[in-house]
């Protein structure tokens, strides 16, 4: 726990919020930190990358992915996540405008949707959330808003339920999901570990029954292994944790990861925030019984 | 100076760029007419019987040679290679570059006094120390002593499109790409359910940051995937190809196709004549290929009169690849009677 408290200190620390490749802060990393230091009760911490956030926040409530690139958009999902996380753990409303402006701009923002083929094995007429403007919906994407918009009480919004049902629909027939095609040219495709964490992640709480998501929470299981990279060990373990799968051996091969003795460079603060989220007490921080923080829509 | 020929002269790299004072800029070194690119003649060098275990920074090398480059041209240079890693996978490794051949490629450039990184942008994972763990090139790379650019997350820069096939006025590039003086697409050769094939140009693909154009780059593909790959390979300055031709990919590629093994290298300063090529030994017609038929526009020749080949002679190595019966891929194929496909 000592090592635990040492990088949970050292992320708070943290005077940039990074990829491994980048040097400037982005967006994303900056509101995984934020969830991460949240999750683990260091709340002022997490106060200044959220207010980074804040900042950053344009006219139109949607977050970039940097200070300097104003788009695509997506981060405004895990933005929106992070603010309704501490404005509930502060109990305060200091990012109510951020969020109710982050809300609105993700319920009106859409994926493209396209007539069914027989290409393509997903329902391509569901609507979820896309990368960029005016592309597809695509899983991960999906995730982030359905995760973000659930944490700011819009778990019932028709958009989020139509977004959970393409998650599920975005689920490999064998179980685990890739970035979100299922099967092409009638081939199934492979599955990777991150975007199933990441989709088990956002299905936590749903009361789906269907059988790809107990073989996907299979899939997870089989897959944590101490060779496993550490984002998609972390959202494995934050998968596991959402749906009550979460068990010692993963979180002790997480523990390990953090601690990465092995790793050829340090972790980044992406890296970081990530592992230290999944070994959260409250991993999975479901906001799905929240009320609608920020202003009625 | 025309735009034409803005884009002709400042990308690829012609062995007339090479020869340039200090080879740094190829921009201005005379007005060649975007017809001219395409009927200019073009060195494509073919090796057959490569392994994996086998003396592929030679073959590498002389390939380079054959093709009008040698040592003093790469000296003091930075050099991307860029490897096809857009879903790694330890059971099927037929779909990523081999590590083999992007230690090769560094050995060799490394050898030629130029700095070497290896960079990539996988384009359906966002993991990518994932990528590089499950593909195997992480290792290789750790024991070589090379670096590694993370091209899906590194600070961006925009350049125009100097392609204009597509409406994309231009594209984000990252770092690493901007500071190259070379970038050498290294693509395992494919074919690919969409266009047909994937090989040098198509590679380019894995230049562009996941963070601004998602994963998969679905931006591109709804701007057109012929045209955005031909833009790509326009706007990329200073190319090179080296292909992983030893173990291939052929029907449902370019991710769960099957193996097929060829034990080819190719090595070409034009990305347009070296894909064409690639294209021909596989059995297809490149001119039916829709980002060649862009590329024979601008970037360099198509016709096999105007493709020099060194090495072995593309007709001696050709063994046509199964392709899925589809019709928008079977009328890529240069013979359609009497091939399997699948």
């Amino acid at each position: 726990m000592a090592k635990l408290s040492a990088h949970v200190k050292q992320l708070a620390a943290a005077d940039r919020w990074t990829y491994r490749a980048s040097r400037q802060s982005a967006t994303e990393p900056a509101a995984w930190a934020a969830l991460a230091l949240t999750a683990h009760g260091h709340v002022e911490a997490a106060l200044r990358p959220a207010r980074w956030l804040a900042d950053l926040q344009q006219d139109s409530g949607a977050v970039g992915i940097t200070a300097n690139d104003l788009a695509p958009c997506w981060p405004t999902s895990l933005s929106l996540w992070c603010w309704a996380a501490l404005d509930r753990a502060q109990g305060s409303s200091e990012f109510q405008q951020n969020i109710r402006a982050a809300a609105e701009w993700s319920l009106a923002d859409r994926g493209k949707s396209a007539p069914q083929s027989s290409h393509i094995g997903h329902n391509t007429e569901l609507v979820g959330w896309s990368w960029a403007a005016d592309t597809h919906s695509w899983l991960e994407p999906t995730c982030m808003f359905v995760l973000g918009l659930r944490a700011a009480g819009h778990d019932a919004h028709p958009r989020v339920r139509e977004g959970v049902q393409l998650i599920v629909d975005r689920l490999l027939p064998d179980g685990g999901a890739n970035y979100g095609n299922t099967i092409v040219l009638g081939q199934p495709l492979v599955p990777h570990v991150q975007p199933t964490g990441l989709a088990m992640l956002a299905l936590g709480g749903e009361p789906s029954s269907d059988s790809r998501i107990s073989r996907s929470l299979d899939y997870l299981r089989t897959s944590i292994d101490p060779e496993l990279a550490s984002p998609s060990l972390a959202f494995a373990g934050l998968g596991l944790a959402a749906m009550g799968r979460r068990n010692a051996q993963s979180d002790q091969i997480i523990h390990d990861a953090l601690d990465a003795p092995h790793a050829a460079e340090p972790l980044s603060t992406f890296e970081q925030a990530l592992l230290l989220l999944a070994l959260a007490p409250n991993a999975a921080m479901d906001g799905a019984s929240a009320e609608p923080l920020g202003e009625t829509l | 100076m025309s735009e034409p020929v803005q884009h002709v002269e400042s990308k690829g790299l012609s062995r007339r760029a090479l020869l340039a004072a200090g080879g740094a800029s190829a921009i201005g070194l005379g007005a060649i007419s975007a017809i001219a690119a395409a009927r200019r003649r073009e060195r494509v060098f073919i090796a057959r019987s490569q392994r994996y275990d086998g003396d592929l920074a030679r073959t590498i090398c002389d390939g380079l040679l054959a093709c009008g480059l040698a040592a003093p041209q790469f000296r003091g240079k930075r050099v991307l290679l860029k490897p096809n890693l857009v879903e790694p996978t330890r059971k099927i490794p037929h779909m990523t570059t081999h590590p083999a051949v992007i230690i090769a490629a560094a050995d060799v450039f490394r050898g030629f006094g130029a700095s070497v990184t290896v960079g990539e942008a996988p384009g359906h994972v966002r993991d990518t120390q994932m990528a590089l763990h499950e593909s195997g090139v992480g290792e290789a790379l750790r024991d070589s002593d090379l670096a590694f650019a993370d091209l899906n997350y590194q600070e961006v820069g925009w350049r125009e499109n100097a392609g204009r096939f597509s409406k994309l006025p231009g594209l984000f590039l990252p770092q690493s790409v901007l500071e190259a003086d070379l970038v050498v697409s290294m693509p395992k050769l494919k074919t690919h359910h969409w266009v047909g094939v994937t090989a040098s140009m198509k590679n380019l693909y894995g230049v562009l940051p996941g963070i601004k154009y998602g994963w998969p780059k679905n931006v591109l593909h709804h701007n057109g995937i012929p045209e955005t790959v031909a833009d790509i390979a326009c706007t990329v300055p200073r190319t090179l190809a080296i292909v992983d031709g030893i173990d291939c990919m052929e029907g449902d590629g370019p991710i769960l196709g099957s193996r097929k093994s060829l034990g080819l290298i190719l090595v070409g300063a034009n990305l347009a004549a070296v894909d064409a090529t690639v294209a021909r030994i596989m059995g297809l017609e490149p001119t039916r290929v829709s980002y060649l038929k862009l590329a024979a526009k601008r970037l360099g020749p198509l016709n096999e009169r105007l493709i020099e080949q060194r090495g072995e002679r593309w007709q001696d190595v050709a063994d046509p690849f199964q392709i899925l019966d589809l019709e928008h891929l079977q009328q890529l194929r240069a013979d359609r009677s009497g091939w399997l496909f699948s």
